[in-house]
């Protein structure tokens, strides 16, 4: 796993906000309990919606909540890319194909390299690796032929032959790499940049989270979040999130909704709202970043059943 | 009092087959346990049980850690092609598309436009296979350095990486006046994950859909000679009083006017006197054409698996879809909704299906992708003909369904004097 310093860079792209890097996904899931909706197709296994891949669309309140503290900053993905690729220097690009042609040639010995090793095992399995050994004196492996196993047959004589694949026969692979850096250099923090628009349940989000819980989307329960006590991967959520204005006012029918629609599926409704008349608390982050909040008051509601 | 029965929570995930699994955050530790079956639906053979709570044990923080280890190390993988498999294609800046040359795969048979010896790929189109590891598309080679244009091949273009693809195909989509939105990207590779062969509408560059008029069914009472339909005229006019009532005549009543009434039906039919929406008349847009109306299909989905396939004449779609943020629009008005089913197809149950079925097919019908920041949900709205489905006109025996609960009695419904 690779190391993140901080702030990382968060791309935007049409209003949207998305992480692309591995180690950044992994490390704001670690470090700050913000763990994102996967939305990307993984390579080779895009038949199925079940687990889903790079990139990771965070909420405007995640990507608000990273930024507003320090951790993260805005990088306009679509300026960088149009200055970056559209009008790139020829010495650039050369020298990014050449950098492709490495890593694709690693990927190709790589993949050389699983190939043999299954084929051992497979061989190993069969006990048939000793048998063909013996045959490799003889001429041809007649044995293995009649098993109309071509794989392990095909693989198992070349190795014989050639104890080591020669660099120079294999073709690199085509590498599609996750990021664009390299060839870009990540770009500087700007500033000027303006914070994610976040909507008025905002207070409620970031005072869960500065507590600690993740939160994801609210859409399947009809709430704005649904509230984890931890990492989603391994627990179930607690709350079914709403926030709202401190003196809105409100259809008593949704909480009846909401409080048996949670009690129903083992959670409770959670209501919450940032207290506008109270005053603001500045809240300093380890790295020097502060942030002006008013409390938040929230309240769980349980259909009783009696 | 209500049934008992209802305020019992039920117990989650009591019903296997009830179970989505992309509801929840499955543990990647079990990804190469998943299997799909053969009507595409996945499934893992025992899920891990999660926890409710912290409890601070290390046998919790170790499942946890590899579970994220796993997930890492899914989400590392690569996207590698080799020389035989690979579909190389080049991005083209003027219309936000990609192309390819050689079309080898047979992603191609439902998907891509042939135009000029070469097949164009819609920007969702194209940022799919790049993301599925199909496509090895590249950037164009800047010009402006005076490099000898004849000379270049698409292989000389640098690689576009996943992020580039998308800052791409959705960052710069409004640069050429496209229209496609991360949402509806989400929405279509979520489609074409699961199998559905997925297209785009063929409205996306009009202000809005064109009307749909009705289709012409054939009347099932003109069937049969003359003869029959003259007897079956005459005695309609002899046993229905079908004639409007004058108004005048209302503020008086009776409505059912004493004489001889062969069935009930015939008596509710007097007592409708509320007009309702009339869904023979040719539909009509409610609202100005607003090009910035958030309801509107953008894709016309259809069933895999139905024999062969073709891109160029397929038919109506299975399902239209229209994709709408969450987080930026509200429910849409009757009007919105009107002007939306307007630009569906007339499109009824079949006359033998079941009454409730019917309803619920609605004579038009679209499905609502709703998308709250990457999780789509899918919702269905149809036009409901309540007031051409009529419960009184239901014919025959009542149907055994599993929750007819009272219905069940079907003993006393036989009894009642037939004389058999």
């Amino acid at each position: 796993m690779g190391s993140v310093t901080e702030p990382f860079p968060i791309s935007r792209i049409a209003g949207r906000y998305l992480l692309f890097d591995i180690d950044v996904i992994s490390y704001a899931r670690r470090t700050h309990n913000t763990c994102g909706v996967l939305i990307g197709t993984l390579p080779n296994l895009s038949q199925q919606n079940v687990f889903l891949g790079i990139p990771l669309e965070l909420m405007p309140e995640e990507a608000r909540v990273l930024i507003e503290r320090g951790h993260a900053y805005i990088v306009d993905d679509e300026e960088t890319h149009r200055k970056g690729f559209l009008q790139m220097s020829r010495e650039d690009r050369l020298a990014y194909l050449q950098y492709m042609d490495e890593l694709g040639l690693e990927a190709s010995m790589e993949s050389k390299r699983k190939l043999e090793e299954r084929a051992a095992k497979a061989l190993k399995g069969k006990d048939l690796s000793s048998s063909l050994k013996q045959k490799h004196a003889g001429p041809a492996p007649s044995e293995a032929t009649s098993n109309g196993d071509e794989e392990s047959l095909f693989d198992s004589s070349e190795p014989g032959v050639q104890p080591k694949a020669s660099q120079s026969n294999l073709i690199p692979h085509f590498i599609t790499p996750a990021t664009s850096y390299p060839p870009l250099s990540h770009p500087p923090v700007d500033r000027g940049l303006p914070l994610p628009e976040v909507p008025r349940s905002y207070p409620l989000f970031r005072y869960m989270h500065s507590k600690g819980y993740f939160s994801t989307p609210g859409l399947r329960f009809g709430c704005h979040y649904t509230i984890y006590p931890g990492d989603p991967l391994r627990f179930h959520s607690h709350f079914l999130a709403t926030g709202l204005d401190w003196d809105e006012e409100f259809d008593l029918l949704d909480v009846i909704g909401g409080g048996r629609l949670g009690t129903g599926v083992k959670k409770s409704y959670l209501l919450g709202g940032e207290d506008p008349t109270a005053d603001a608390v500045t809240e300093q982050s380890d790295n020097g970043a502060s942030v002006e909040v008013r409390p938040v008051r929230t309240f769980s509601i349980e259909w009783a059943g009696m | 009092m209500a049934d008992e029965e209802e305020d019992i929570p039920r117990p989650v995930g009591a019903n296997q087959e009830d179970i989505d699994l992309t509801d929840e955050t499955q543990d990647f530790r079990f990804l190469d346990k998943l299997t799909v079956n053969a009507s595409g639906a996945a499934s893992l053979p025992k899920r891990g049980q999660k926890d409710f709570e912290s409890h601070d044990t290390k046998l919790q923080s170790d499942t946890l850690e590899a579970s994220r280890q796993a997930m890492h190390n899914v989400l590392s993988w690569t996207r590698v092609h080799t020389e035989k498999s690979r579909i190389l294609g080049m991005y083209h800046p003027e219309s936000n598309m990609a192309y390819v040359e050689k079309v080898k795969t047979k992603h191609f048979e439902n998907m891509g436009k042939a135009k000029g010896g070469k097949e164009w790929l819609l920007p969702e189109e194209a940022l799919f296979l790049i993301e599925r590891g199909s496509m090895d598309c590249r950037w164009p080679v800047n010009k402006s350095n005076g490099e000898n244009e004849e000379e270049l091949t698409i292989e000389d273009g640098a690689p576009m990486s996943l992020q580039a693809a998308y800052a791409a195909f959705i960052g710069f989509e409004g640069g050429v006046g496209g229209k496609l939105t991360l949402e509806m990207f989400t929405v279509y590779s979520g489609l074409k994950r699961a199998g559905y062969f997925v297209f785009r509408a063929g409205c996306w560059d009009d202000d809005r859909g064109t009307l749909q008029p009705l289709a012409h069914h054939q009347d099932p009472n003109k069937a049969g000679g003359y003869l029959s339909r003259f007897f079956t005229e005459i005695w309609r006019r002899i046993s229905t009083h079908m004639y409007p009532i004058p108004k005048a005549n209302l503020q008086f009543g009776p409505l059912v006017k004493p004489g001889l009434y062969r069935s009930y039906a015939d008596v509710y039919r007097l007592l409708q006197i509320i007009p309702t929406h009339d869904r023979t008349a040719p539909p009509k847009f409610h609202l100005e054409s607003d090009p910035n109306n958030p309801f509107r299909i953008h894709y016309d989905v259809y069933k895999s698996g139905t024999g062969k396939f073709r891109k160029a004449h397929r038919g109506p779609p299975d399902f239209r879809v229209a994709v709408i943020n969450a987080r930026e629009t509200s429910l849409p008005t009757a009007d919105q909704l009107n002007d939306l089913l307007a630009t569906t197809p007339y499109d009824p149950a079949s006359p033998q299906d079941q009454m409730y079925k019917k309803l619920k097919h609605g004579s038009r019908n679209v499905i609502l992708a709703v998308v709250d920041n990457g999780i789509p949900s899918y919702i269905r709205f149809s036009d409901s003909d309540f007031s051409d489905i009529k419960l009184y006109e239901r014919n025959g025996r009542i149907p055994r369904g599993k929750g007819g609960g009272r219905g069940r009695g079907g003993g006393r419904g036989r009894g009642r004097g037939r004389g058999r």
